[in-house]
């Protein structure tokens, strides 16, 4: 499935967390943790006790050999 | 023919009351009962009326396939199910449901009463004709290009005679090599004639196959690959203005791969965009000379080279408009050139903007620049006049009077000039305050004060809403979705829109977020629709005094007589307005 993503993984979540911080090294750790490398947080918003975040994975960066440009298969 | 319309549900019956509408309008026969009657009532309804058609509808719902099942089995045993034809409608009904529960046909979401009307009177073919059919327009259609006030004709023709005048003797590296490009293209080997007009950069890749950092080949099977992906991809046209006929979307690209480009575009216009504007890498427009062959590398904009530009060319559906942005740099005449080569429609000019922003020399790009219109009349490719410069601060007056000199000097050669303002909460409108309680009444003001001047296209843009976006997806969308709607009311011709991922620095654009703003663009004109956003009084004030602050902008430049010394002087805008004249290419313009 990931072969046809065509650029990024985008998460929204609301985490539980005492500072903008805190939620930002959570949602980083736990998208590498899933196995993905090219991380980042794009927004992060906290307010007292939630932060809501939007994690990125890019799966492909511009200039990449795209997967699904050989049929998904990466041959 | 006769209806049962039955809402198989405690509340709802929307649809049914507009199928009802439809099919009393048309003659047909209806009994539209309540919701909540008891499926008994209704069979014994059937059993007295004996209709055509029974049309049951139901929402979401615990047990609403068990529900649908029952009632059939009702009619079943009533005797009714091979006497009446049975259709069930609602969101969660798919065909297959429908056909599976029994019912000889089912309508789910985003069915139009259109299609169930054409289904009950056997015109099934009808769907064909309900399909959207996206043409490519002309932006510059219907448009005089004449100066109203005589006052303000006198003076651009001033301007504008003083260019012509003062370019006629003088060349540059770029329109040699513009020269030699089109004899290449006609078949000639002038490789080594042309590569004396270009840097080391080009030269390098030219002659010791050498590549720029970053820049990556793309092979011959990722091409074909890639050509064969294009051609499998299906999608059905979608027009996001509603009941608009105003302002055609563009959506920006450039993420410095064209096979990615090529997705993004796809998407774009699956989800309805109308156009394209192809961006370039910065340093491409500070390089003497063009690169050649399928190249991608990891940084913003699109390397302009003919064989990237054809492959964008392929994979655009036949309906978007395609511009290829030529406005900045030392490579504006060529790029014109590859660009009609390529089949795109559109391109953009402006020595103004292009020379204030820290780009190419203010002299080397009035050279340039009036070459570059004329090519742009000679393969008829309309060109947008951005006025980007307010984005470092220079006030509109200044930026807008330099706008309509390109546009009239472009008139003048005959090519097709389109206004591009910009629309959004610039530098120049937080430093004076402009919009205390609003962000519509500077924009209005600015296409007033257009209008009043020139009748000439307006595309505001580039694009709209810009730095008011933020990271955040949502108020990202909600801001372009507001200014596209502000652009509607308007009637303006074209917008270009940002994705939501506009004001994120440390990535690529992804495709994800350019759908974010065309679906809240879609909602934004859907809307409003015909309605129209109300300014304050502030709008017309706002508007006498850009018009006067253009009059009085091209009275000095005028009176200067020289429009290049009034590039570097800061007639069009000052250096501590943020207007710092280019250096790229100084020097190098020769006579000729």
């Amino acid at each position: 499935m990931i072969d046809k993503i065509i650029d990024a993984l985008d998460v929204e979540t609301t985490l539980l967390a005492k500072s903008e911080e805190e939620a930002k090294s959570v949602a980083i750790q736990y998208f590498k943790s899933l196995g993905f490398n090219d991380v980042d947080v794009v927004f992060i918003e906290h307010n007292g006790f939630a932060a809501r975040v939007r994690l990125r994975a890019y799966i492909f960066r511009p200039g990449d050999k795209y997967v699904w440009v050989f049929g998904g298969d990466g041959k | 023919m006769k209806f049962v319309l039955f809402p198989l549900d405690p509340v709802h019956d929307v649809a049914l009351k507009m199928l009802n509408r439809e099919l009393v309008k048309r003659k047909h026969q209806v009994i539209l009962l309540p919701p909540d009657t008891k499926m008994e009532e209704v069979i014994e309804l059937c059993q007295r009326e004996m209709p055509d058609f029974i049309m049951v509808s139901r929402t979401v719902g615990y047990g609403a396939a068990e529900l649908l099942a029952r009632f059939i089995d009702m009619l079943d045993a009533a005797g009714l199910r091979d006497k009446c034809k049975v259709v069930v409608g609602g969101k969660a009904i798919t065909k297959e449901l429908a056909a599976e529960l029994g019912y000889d046909a089912g309508f789910g979401e985003r069915t139009s009463w259109e299609e169930v009307i054409a289904y009950v009177e056997g015109r099934q073919m009808e769907k064909e004709k309900l399909k959207v059919k996206k043409n490519k327009r002309d932006i510059t259609q219907g448009y005089t290009y004449r100066v109203h006030e005589p006052t303000f004709k006198q003076l651009l023709d001033k301007i504008t005679d003083q260019i012509l005048d003062w370019v006629k003797d003088k060349t540059s590296p770029a329109i040699e090599r513009v020269k030699i490009r089109e004899r290449m293209l006609e078949g000639e080997d002038l490789i080594e004639e042309y590569l004396k007009f270009c840097d080391e950069t080009v030269v390098s890749y030219f002659k010791k196959n050498l590549l720029p950092k970053k820049v990556r080949f793309i092979t011959r099977e990722e091409s074909k690959k890639f050509d064969q992906l294009i051609k499998s991809l299906k999608l059905d046209d979608r027009i996001l203005r509603h009941t608009l006929d105003k302002p055609l979307v563009f959506v920006q690209y450039g993420t410095g791969c064209p096979f990615m480009d090529a997705m993004h575009i796809k998407v774009s216009e699956a989800w309805g965009a109308d156009g394209v504007l192809h961006f370039d890498p910065s340093w491409g427009a500070r390089c003497e000379g063009l690169l050649e062959g399928l190249l991608a590398h990891e940084e913003d904009g699109s390397i302009i080279t003919l064989e990237n530009l054809k492959l964008i060319k392929s994979s655009l559906d036949v309906s978007t408009l395609w511009c290829v942005r030529a406005h900045r740099g030392l490579n504006t005449p060529e790029t014109i050139l590859l660009a009609a080569r390529a089949g795109a429609d559109l391109t953009k000019i402006n020595m103004v903007y292009g020379s204030l922003n820290g780009g190419t020399d203010p002299e080397r790009l009035t050279v340039d620049g009036v070459y570059a219109l004329k090519l742009a009349a000679k393969y008829n490719l309309p060109f947008d006049i951005p006025t980007n410069e307010e984005l470092g601060g220079v006030p509109a007056p200044k930026a807008f009077a330099g706008m309509l000199v390109v546009a009239h000097l472009g008139v003048k050669l005959n090519a097709k000039p389109i206004l591009k303002p910009l629309f959004c909460y610039s530098p120049d409108v937080m430093i004076n305050d402009y919009m205390k309680d609003n962000y519509i009444d500077y924009n209005v003001a600015k296409v007033i004060a257009l209008r009043q001047i020139m009748d000439a296209p307006i595309w505001p843009g580039e694009p709209i809403g810009f730095m008011t976006h933020t990271e955040d997806r949502i108020q990202s969308a909600m801001t372009t979705a507001l200014h596209a709607a502000l652009a509607s009311s308007l009637r303006l011709d074209a917008i270009t829109i940002a994705s939501t991922d506009e004001a994120y620095a440390r990535g690529a654009i992804t495709v994800s977020a350019r759908i974010d703003t065309l679906r809240a663009i879609a909602e934004a004109f859907r809307f409003f629709g015909q309605a129209k956003i109300e300014p304050t009084k502030r709008a017309e004030e706002y508007a006498q005094m850009i018009v006067n602050g253009i009059y009085e902008t091209l009275e000095k430049v005028a009176k200067r007589e020289d429009f290049v010394a009034s590039l570097y002087e800061g007639l069009f805008g000052t250096r501590e307005e943020g207007a710092n004249p280019g250096r790229a290419g100084r020097g190098t313009v020769r006579k000729c």
